[in-house]
């Protein structure tokens, strides 16, 4: 499983595809099964530069009924920095959280699968 | 013909650029030429028709080649294969304030008007711009800030020397 | 503080305005993302995990209280109410939207401050001894020459586009307090024989994934021609320093490539071609070092119920004994303001505290605070009638923690929870080892111990200089920690050695103590922490930490 992911340009805000526009929480996200799929909605995503920065896409794993990403920088990004549990999208709080809290993932890079094709 | 912004008497306009760049194998057949540092310094450059002759620097290449060559020359275009990369500043500089030069020296190649500033103190007085800058634009970016604290090749009074004045 | 005229002021307002001017362009799709990142970096604005991170310009560490002020007003009304000094002596706002920046930067003019420079590849913000103008073992204050190489290097025409950032330090102190060994210029005033002030000029120390201490390339170049020799040795970079390799683009690369004495040869035949039309006259300097103000110090203050307080209370005695610092003149001392306390993320602040320190400052400190690279602030000027006064108030404020330059005065990167870099996190890291370490006697007893925390190779939290360095690393998507030991950012300077396997996050606290303990062990008289491991080797270290790992 794939989601796309990016930074928002106007306010840098973590923020996921979900058919043809950005929302700010992974559990909106569209959860790509297809590899073409999720290529053909990066490339949207990229023609569309003046509103997120660099979309590129990143592995999931099911934790407690719900998709989280499997690297780890990827769920900092999903939750906020873990020193002020209020700041970022964890102050929401919720089951969502609590399973991006709980999640173990695999390499990193695996996490940001088209880094390395991208540079 | 490709448009240049060219800086003349602190005015900057729109021109022609009438310059061909030849590679290291095509004849010199008339006009004005540019041609690689290489090929200048071995001499291959006749100058056919009384065409006006150009060198091209790329930034690894060092200025001070063109020493007591410097006076065939009309024309030295340095090269920015990178907007991030910054040695054609220095090559500038010193084809002014160390060889004199004072025919043109055009910046070529990844040029933003967001460098235009730096470049103009540095002592280009042309300009390809890769960004579709117009002159307008161009010369608002070079002139906007009002003091500077360096000397550079320019005439600009540094801060320093402002302030002596009082 | 140096006081800004209407030229300095001018510059900051035009560089504002022109970065509105990119701003626009970049959200109108005018500029792409390749063109602008350059741009905005050179503003200091970054792209961070979570938002835009603002890196603002603490020049040479000095600020006023109304600059102070200005700070809390921006965390306030443009990010969340705090900000994180950084090891530049700078400070970061870590939720900032591009579309403020602007005008932020038109509030940082209002204060006289700016972000110009704080990243990209360029000459960087000056770091100073941060008792500079106190300190009672200074040769004069250095921050007349890190003004000076401010404004000298503020959008340079020909250095804003080098292989790689640049770093300069300058101290007028036999003891380093700005780890200029490991700059890519460090500069150590000294007086000559005559009299006269000149700098022995390191070049090419430096951190990251390639640690070096920087060699002398000069024992003694005249101050008046300072800015000639800079201009020779930033040319020398910009044209030969490698730009095919972010990772040897470093200036500190080519002196090691070349080998010193080559690159020396190098600079003199350049500096002697630039000659003294490259040197700043000598009015202006007369000029900046008069447009400083002057704290007003008394002859020898009273220095009040100091004594009876401090042999009364022993929680004042602590602080006394840990944060405060011999001053130039008899009555007063440096106090030393901690951005360490227990729990805390090292080197935040929120707007309340930025506010309490600037109403000290104004009220009992002549108006002046300082960041250190340790990521702490310092009022150079207390009355040491007004010590008590001052503890109070900055107890209250959780800003009195009694342990600068022990074990939980930890410098440590924004690592993995903000930075778009990093490996792994640092914060957490630095949490733990000062919960750990919380006793005060425990701390005292252990003495000089400095960690440093890195989330990544690029060293921000200098862990190659850390008595103890930690740096994160990524192993197979775990954050796990690499441990080094002996580095010193101090006069003494050197590069800490690594210990042995990265360990995985749980077990680092545990590890810093193992070490802990053996040193105790081995301790002899009054040494410390880095004196016994230079005696001993890190063996008895090493047999500490893995002995019980399988
Ligand atoms: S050391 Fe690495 S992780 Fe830490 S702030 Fe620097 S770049 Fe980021």
């Amino acid at each position: 499983m794939k989601a796309l992911t990016a930074n928002r340009l106007s306010d840098g805000e973590v923020v996921f595809w979900k058919s043809g526009a950005w929302v700010e929480r992974l559990t909106d996200a569209e959860v790509f099964v297809a590899e073409d799929s999720a290529v053909t909605a990066e490339t949207s995503a990229r023609a569309q530069p003046t509103l997120a920065i660099d979309p590129y896409l990143i592995d999931l794993v099911e934790t407690e009924g719900f998709w989280t990403p499997v690297s780890y920088r990827e769920r900092i990004r999903a939750l906020g920095p873990s020193n002020h549990e209020r700041h970022g999208k964890q102050a929401d709080g919720g089951d969502a959280v609590e399973a991006l809290r709980h999640a173990h993932g695999a390499a990193r890079s695996s996490g940001r699968v088209n880094l390395i094709r991208r540079k | 013909m490709p448009m240049l912004i060219r800086l003349s008497e602190g005015v900057f306009s729109q021109v022609q650029d009438v310059f061909v760049r030849l590679g290291d194998d095509e004849p010199v057949v008339g006009g004005d030429a540019i041609v690689s540092l290489g090929r200048l310094l071995s001499g291959d450059v006749a100058r056919a028709g009384g065409g006006r002759l150009g060198v091209w620097l790329e930034p690894g290449d060092e200025v001070e080649a063109l020493e007591g060559r410097l006076d065939q020359v009309d024309l030295v275009a340095l090269a920015f294969p990178k907007f991030r990369d910054g040695r054609a500043f220095t090559s500038a500089r010193l084809l002014r304030e160390r060889l004199g030069f004072t025919g043109e020296v055009r910046a070529v190649g990844d040029v933003l008007r967001d460098q235009a500033g730096f470049m103009v103190r540095c002592g280009f007085d042309a300009f390809s711009p890769a960004d579709g800058s117009t002159v307008e634009a161009w010369a608002a970016a070079a002139s906007r800030h009002r003091h500077v604290y360096q000397r550079a090749a320019d005439a600009r009074a540094p801060a320093f020397l402002e302030r002596g004045r009082g | 503080m140096y006081r800004y005229d209407a030229v300095d002021r001018a510059v900051l307002a035009d560089r504002a305005a022109e970065f509105r001017d990119q701003v626009r362009r970049r959200l109108s799709g005018e500029l792409t993302e390749d063109q602008f990142k350059p741009l905005r970096l050179m503003n200091g604005l970054y792209l961070q995990l979570h938002a835009y991170m603002l890196r603002v310009a603490v020049p040479y560490g000095s600020l006023d209280p109304r600059q102070m002020r200005a700070l809390a007003d921006i965390a306030r009304r443009f990010d969340r109410g705090y900000g994180h000094f950084t090891t530049r002596t700078n400070i970061q706002f870590n939720w900032i939207r591009l579309a403020d920046a602007p005008e932020i930067l038109d509030v940082l003019a209002e204060a006289d401050l700016h972000a110009i420079q704080t990243s990209g590849n360029c000459i960087r913000n000056v770091t100073a001894d941060p008792y500079a103008g106190a300190a009672a073992d200074e040769l004069e204050d250095p921050r007349v020459w890190c003004e000076a190489i401010r404004q000298w290097s503020s959008l340079h025409p020909e250095f804003s586009f080098l292989p790689r950032k640049f770093k300069i330090a300058v101290t007028a102190s036999p003891h380093d307090r700005t780890a200029a060994k490991v700059h890519d210029i460090g500069l150590l005033l000294r007086r000559g024989r005559d009299g006269a002030t000149g700098f022995e000029v390191i070049v090419g120390g430096g951190m990251g994934r390639t640690p070096h201490v920087g060699p002398t390339l000069k024992a003694f170049l005249p101050s008046e021609r300072l800015f000639s020799y800079l201009e020779a040795v930033l040319r020398v970079y910009n044209r030969h320093g490698r730009r095919d390799n972010i990772y040897k683009a470093r200036i500190k690369i080519l002196v090691a490539a070349l080998g010193a004495e080559a690159f020396g040869r190098e600079v003199e035949a350049e500096w002697e071609k630039i000659g003294v039309a490259g040197d700043l006259p000598g009015s202006e300097i007369v000029r900046i070092r008069d447009a400083f103000t002057r704290p007003e110090l008394a002859d020898s203050p009273a220095p009040g119920d100091f004594e009876a307080r401090r042999a009364a209370e022993p929680a004042f005695a602590r602080f006394v004994r840990n944060n405060l610092k011999a001053h130039k003149l008899s009555g007063y001392t440096i106090v030393d303001v901690s951005l360490k306390g227990v729990g805390e993320t090292p080197g935040d602040i929120s707007a309340d505290q930025m506010d309490v320190v600037a109403d000290l400052a104004e009220r009992f400190g002549q108006g002046e605070i300082r960041s250190t690279h340790e990521q702490n602030l310092v009022l150079p000027h207390i009355r040491l009638a007004d010590v008590h006064t001052v503890w109070k108030a900055l107890d209250a404020a959780r800003l009195a923690t009694p342990n600068i330059n022990l074990i939980s005065d930890i410098i440590a990167c924004p690592g993995l929870d903000y930075c778009a870099l990093a490996n792994a996190r640092a914060i957490c890291v630095a949490q733990d080892i000062a919960r750990r370490f919380e006793a005060p006697d425990r701390a005292e007893a252990i003495g000089e111990l400095k960690i440093k925390i890195s989330g990544c190779i690029n060293a921000c939290g200098h862990h190659h200089v850390g008595h103890i360095g930690i740096l994160g690393v990524d192993k197979k998507g775990e954050e796990f920690y690499q441990l080094t030991l002996g580095g010193s950012g101090a006069e003494d300077a050197s590069v800490g050695k690594m210990l042995g396997p990265a360990l995985p996050i749980d077990r680092v606290t545990d590890a810093v103590e193992a070490i802990v303990d053996a040193y105790l062990q081995q301790r002899q008289d009054g040494e410390r922490f880095l004196d016994t491991l230079r005696r001993t080797g890190d063996a008895p270290f090493r047999e500490a930490v893995y002995a019980d790992a399988h």
